[in-house]
């Protein structure tokens, strides 16, 4: 495995040499002043010092209203869509764990998702490792890690003056081969400090037992907490909007004088309609039954039917919520 | 003992005893959240567990939001012959929830004879985003009150932050004209003087352009990922099926489309005309940190100088959409 030196002062060297073959997005702050993945150059100068993005990468690779198809006078076809070879900078590792999560979903292999495959096979994703933590994250109870580096090609770690970075897959190895001439060779004092950062941060993370959870929520279907918890929700989509892993959509057509679109947008288990059936019908009728939904999605079927929990412990789901609700708290209270 | 403390000490009280003389079935409060700077609701049925309930600044939650849904029947004509009857509620309210359940009081939503009101002179709360904005990298693992009303955080290495109150009260809290509830059973601290008349934001937008306001809100609105919690937080928002929900037909698209996303904020600010109670609930929980009340401030003023009426502070009062009198000013009808 390949591993590479660059100092903070190169890093605007190290992107304009990858500019050059990639689309290249890194943290950046927005309007808003939050930091954000953004295409690189901004006005704004690329930052390191941010905890994690208000918003997790996924909409690039699942954008939140997507034409499929336009369509008029009884022809249709398929938008313009080019696609070009990009960079992901600076990912928090939950958020890269993320993708592979999502690729069990959209490339099965069988039935690929063109939408999402044709967007997600031309990324290359170099993940940040967390040398501090937030008080909502628990990656590691989800089998990631501050230095996990699941879904990354290149993993960095921030030592003061500099970066290590350490390639992960063959892309990785060919990222730091083209852009070798601003990088310097990784010293056994700079590979140690890394793996010191990343076990200090590892230790600050509380456990949350997820390990035995398809099964243990198996007995846990008709628990009074889904009632306790669906009578607080007040069912908004603020947490599956910003998560990570969540890809629920819609695809409606939106027509006018015999031309439209077919659009995908984001959709979410704690809409009511999310389940509306035609006939009126709604087999979750109430934010009971939505929440349960999107626990045992998360942390039952997803493990049943993927092996792999839906949930990367980004903590944005807990952070956001506007009544505070926190998924770990009523993990524990099921006894998962 | 600081003012809030003596506050939550008789909340705890209060609701214990209403519970423990069956006055009410359920009591509506606020809990210590998993994180600093928030609290969660809570719904208490049993009088031993009152020691649960909390009240400080970070009691950011409007809980009259819950009260229609508890009153509704069900849709079903023989589900709602059989349906037990309408429950008997306490709730903790601020200046500003009290408000709320006055006009869900007008618009006939509650009953209030099974409410027992139980209303807090509140003195101003903590917008969480401000308060970890000022914190910057710091993560907060702890936080309260000092005894000058001041912010104490204790962050990730131990060490003491102190947040200066106004720099992380909340937008509508600044603005509050009157923080003490109009309408109660039960009143738990002192009133304290309204600071908020004083204070007015500045927009800027009416001495611009009809354009230029048109291109303000397209922009204040543009990173709205359409989750519905600044609706789905909103007391006054309890129609059994919202308009946007609605899919026979689809009045707008459900992605972020800019035209879908500026119908949802115009028709929700217009929704809301002459109701609004100004609690800020909707902005504090936008995870996009969007300005959703930019139109409603100005209706609200509008309504205000029109009609001298400010909804929620008399249950007695006609809403002003809801009547009509011969010297309604009629200047703004224009001839076909």
């Amino acid at each position: 495995m390949n591993q590479k030196l660059i100092s903070h002062a190169n890093l605007d060297r190290l992107l304009a040499r990858l500019r050059e073959r990639w689309i290249v997005y890194a943290p950046a702050r927005d309007k808003a002043g939050e930091v954000a993945l953004r295409e690189w150059p901004q006005e704004e100068p690329l930052t390191l010092e941010f905890k994690n993005f208000l918003r997790s990468p996924k909409a690039l690779f699942l954008p939140q209203d997507q034409t499929l198809l336009e369509y008029q006078d009884g022809k249709w076809g398929e938008p313009a869509f080019e696609v070009r070879d990009t960079i992901l900078f600076a990912v928090r590792p939950c958020d890269a764990r993320a993708l592979p999560v999502l690729d069990r979903v959209f490339l099965d292999g069988e039935q690929n998702d063109p939408y999402y495959a044709r967007l997600r096979e031309k990324t290359t994703v170099i993940a940040l490792a967390c040398t501090r933590t937030m008080s909502s994250c628990f990656c590691t109870s989800v089998g990631g890690g501050p230095g996990d580096a699941a879904g990354s090609d290149l993993l960095a770690v921030d030592l003061e003056a500099e970066l290590l970075l350490k390639a992960q897959t063959g892309r990785g190895e060919e990222l730091l081969g083209f852009a070798a001439d601003t990088l310097a060779e990784a010293t056994p004092g700079a590979i140690q400090a890394a793996e010191e950062l990343i076990a200090g941060a590892e230790g600050q993370l509380a456990p949350v037992m997820t390990a035995e959870s398809a099964r243990r929520l198996r007995q846990d279907y008709d628990s009074p907490l889904w009632e306790t918890a669906g009578r607080k929700c007040l069912g908004c989509g603020t947490c599956s909007f910003l998560c990570p892993t969540c890809h629920c959509f819609d695809i409606n057509d939106e027509l006018r004088d015999g031309a439209g679109r077919r659009v995908r947008t984001w959709d979410c288990c704690a809409f009511p309609q999310f389940t509306a059936h035609a006939s009126g019908h709604n087999p979750r009728p109430s934010p009971k039954e939505r929440w349960r939904q999107r626990i045992m999605h998360k942390f039952r079927y997803a493990v049943e039917n993927f092996d792999v929990s839906f949930c990367v412990g980004c903590g944005r789901c807990i952070r956001y919520c506007p009544v505070s609700m926190d998924l770990r708290a009523a993990l524990k209270e099921l006894g998962v | 003992m600081s003012a809030n403390r003596e506050i939550e000490a008789r909340l705890r009280e209060t609701a214990g005893k209403l519970l423990a003389e069956k006055k009410v079935g359920l009591f509506i409060g606020y809990e210590k959240a998993s994180l600093p700077f928030r609290t969660t609701p809570l719904f208490l049925s049993r009088a031993e567990e009152a020691e649960r309930l909390a009240w400080n600044p970070f009691c950011t939650a409007n809980l009259s939001v819950y009260l229609p849904r508890l009153f509704q029947a069900p849709a079903d004509a023989r589900a709602a012959k059989a349906a037990p009857p309408p429950p008997t509620i306490g709730v903790a309210l601020k200046g500003c929830d009290a408000r709320s359940v006055v006009a869900l009081l007008q618009e006939r939503q509650v009953r209030r004879e099974n409410l027992v009101l139980v209303g807090i002179a509140c003195q101003g709360l903590v917008d969480r985003r401000k308060a970890e904005k000022a914190l910057g990298t710091h993560e907060a693992l702890g936080a309260g009150e000092d005894g000058r009303g001041n912010i104490r955080a204790v962050v990730e290495d131990g060490t003491e932050v102190t947040l200066r109150r106004e720099e992380v009260l909340a937008e509508a809290c600044l603005e509050c004209r009157s923080p003490a509830p109009s309408l109660y059973d039960f009143l738990l601290g002192t009133p304290v003087e309204a600071k908020g008349a004083a204070r007015r934001r500045k927009d800027g937008l009416e001495s611009q352009p009809l354009e230029a306001r048109w291109a303000r809100f397209q922009e204040a609105v543009s990173g709205c990922i359409r989750c519905n919690a600044c609706r789905q937080v909103c007391p006054m928002c309890y129609c059994k099926t919202c308009l946007f929900d609605q899919t026979r037909p689809r009045w707008i698209g459900a992605g972020t489309d800019i035209s879908d996303v500026s119908i949802y904020h115009l028709v929700r600010a217009l929704h809301l005309a002459g109701r609004c109670i100004g609690c800020g609930a909707c902005e504090r929980a936008c995870p996009m940190g969007i300005d959703v009340r930019l139109l409603e401030r100005k209706l609200s003023a509008e309504v205000e100088k029109l009609y001298g009426y400010r909804p929620g502070e008399a249950a007695e009062a006609v809403p002003v959409l809801s009547c009509f009198a011969m010297n309604d000013p009629q200047d703004f009808l224009t001839e076909p």
